[in-house]
C-alpha cells in the first residue's frame, strides 16, 4: 500500500486579493492526486477572506480591559486588543458569562470550560505577531464557513477531500472544517507536527499524499 | 433593603479586589538603554557617502510579557542646522536582520531584551563626503517604537544622539567640527 505522504506547497504571501481556491488551483493542481486530502491553514483562509483588523481599529470596552487580566501570558486574549477583537466577534456578555463559569470550573479543577463556552473565535484568534509580515501587526480571526471552502477545494481539485486546519509548534492540532467524509481525529494526528512550518503563510498549503488508503485502514 | 446594601458591599468588594489584582500584575515596560550604545563604525563609504552602524540593547523591565510592534529611526537634521549631507537611517533586529526597513512585530518577555542596529547613512550634498563631515553637527536620532500589550497600545520615544566628532573619528578624519 501506497505510503502516507506530507508535501508542504510553497506560495507567494496571500491577501485578501486572493481567492483560497483559485491558489491552491494554481499552486497545487499538479501535485494533487484522487486519494490525496489538500490541507490549508486556517489563518490563511481568514486572510484570504479579510478577517483580519489591527489593534488601532479597535476601542476596547472595560469587560476586556479587565478580562484580559485573567488570560495567560502565551494566550491570544491575553492582551486587550486580542480579547476585544474576539469579544466583538462572540459577543461581550456571551464572553463574560464564559469567563465566570470558566473561572468557577479551574476552582474545582474542571480546565477548557472557557473555550468550550466563549464560541470558536476564543480559540482560532490570532493575535498580532501570530502571523508573518506583512501582517504580523494585525489580529487575525478564524476562517468563515471552513467546512464550504474545504468543500469546494474538494470539488475544484477532484481530490479526496480538504480540510481547514490549525497547527503550530507546540504539537496543537485542531481541524476546523473538512470535506465530506473525512475523519477529523485522524487528520489531526496526521499534521500534529505541523507541517506547514513556522511561516505557514508560505507554505499554507499541505498536499496529504494518499490519506484515502490511512482512513481505509483506520476504519478496517 | 439591608440585601441590597449587603450586595453594593460584596460588588465593591469584588471590583477592589479586581483592581488590587490588576494593579499586582503591571504591565509590560519597554527601555532602550541608550546610555549601553556602542560607538559608530564605518562599515561602508566612498567619495561621497559614508554608511555607520551602532548597537543599542533594550529591555522589558516590566511585570508582564510586550509586543514591540513596530521600530524605527527618526532622525532630526534640518537643513537649517546643517545641509552638507542628506541622512538615510533605518534600524533592524541584532538578532533578525533584514535591510528592508520593515520591523516584524516581535514579543517580549518580561525580563528580557534585544538589541537593535542602526544604520546611518550620510551622503554628501555637494560631492566630497570628507568636506562635508568637516562641518558636521551633532544628530538626534529619535528611536520610535510602539508597544502593546495588557494596556491600550502607545506609541513613545527613546533619543540617541549621533555626536559629530564620533563620525569624524570613526571615518578617520582628523578635522574639527563646529
Amino acid at each position: 500500500m501506497a505510503d502516507l505522504e506530507l508535501v508542504p506547497v510553497p506560495t507567494r504571501i496571500l491577501t485578501d486579493k486572493d481567492n483560497i481556491v483559485d491558489i491552491i488551483e494554481q499552486y497545487a493542481k499538479d501535485k494533487v492526486g484522487p486519494n490525496d486530502v489538500i490541507s490549508v491553514a486556517e489563518s490563511v483562509v481568514a486572510i484570504t477572506q479579510g478577517r483580519i483588523t489591527r489593534p488601532e481599529d479597535l476601542k476596547p470596552g472595560l469587560l476586556a480591559r479587565v478580562m484580559c487580566r485573567f488570560v495567560p501570558q502565551k494566550g491570544s486574549l491575553s492582551s486587550v486588543y486580542g480579547m476585544q477583537a474576539a469579544m466583538n466577534m462572540e459577543g461581550e456578555w456571551r464572553f463574560f458569562f464564559a469567563m465566570v463559569v470558566g473561572l468557577l470550573a479551574k476552582i474545582v479543577g474542571k480546565n477548557g470550560v472557557f473555550y468550550e463556552l466563549a464560541g470558536e473565535q476564543a480559540a482560532l484568534i490570532d493575535d498580532v505577531t501570530g502571523t508573518m509580515p506583512p501582517f504580523d501587526k494585525h489580529i487575525v480571526y478564524g476562517p468563515k464557513e471552513p467546512e464550504r471552502v474545504a468543500q469546494e477545494i474538494k470539488e475544484r481539485l477532484g481530490c479526496y477531500g480538504a480540510t481547514v486546519a490549525d497547527v503550530n509548534d507546540l504539537k496543537r492540532s485542531r481541524i476546523v472544517g473538512t470535506s465530506d467524509g473525512l475523519k477529523p481525529d485522524l487528520l489531526a494526528r496526521i499534521l500534529i507536527d505541523n507541517p506547514f512550518g513556522n511561516a505557514s503563510q508560505k507554505t499554507p498549503i499541505v498536499i496529504i499524499k494518499n490519506y484515502a488508503q490511512a482512513q481505509a485502514q483506520t476504519l478496517g | 433593603m439591608e440585601l441590597l446594601i449587603g450586595l453594593l458591599v460584596i460588588a465593591g468588594l469584588i471590583a477592589v479586589a479586581i483592581w488590587l489584582y490588576i494593579a499586582n500584575q503591571g504591565d509590560a515596560e519597554f527601555e532602550f538603554q541608550v546610555n549601553q550604545a556602542t560607538a559608530f563604525e564605518v562599515v561602508d563609504s566612498n567619495e561621497t557617502a559614508i554608511t555607520l552602524k551602532c548597537k543599542v540593547p533594550f529591555v522589558n523591565k516590566g511585570t508582564q510579557d510586550g509586543t514591540m510592534m513596530d521600530c524605527y529611526t527618526r532622525h532630526l537634521l534640518p537643513y537649517e542646522q546643517y545641509d552638507g549631507v542628506i541622512v538615510n537611517s533605518r534600524l533592524e533586529l541584532e538578532s533578525a536582520p533584514r535591510s528592508d526597513g520593515y520591523f516584524e512585530a516581535i514579543i517580549i518577555p518580561k525580563k528580557t531584551g534585544q538589541t537593535i542596529v542602526i544604520t546611518v547613512q550620510l551622503t554628501a550634498r555637494h560631492g566630497d563626503i570628507r568636506q562635508a563631515l568637516a562641518q558636521m553637527v551633532d544628530m538626534p536620532i529619535d528611536i520610535v517604537y510602539q508597544v502593546v500589550a495588557r494596556s491600550d497600545w502607545y506609541i513613545t520615544k527613546t533619543r540617541l544622539v549621533m555626536k559629530a566628532a564620533d563620525v569624524v573619528r570613526a571615518a578617520g578624519l582628523v578635522t574639527g567640527t563646529r
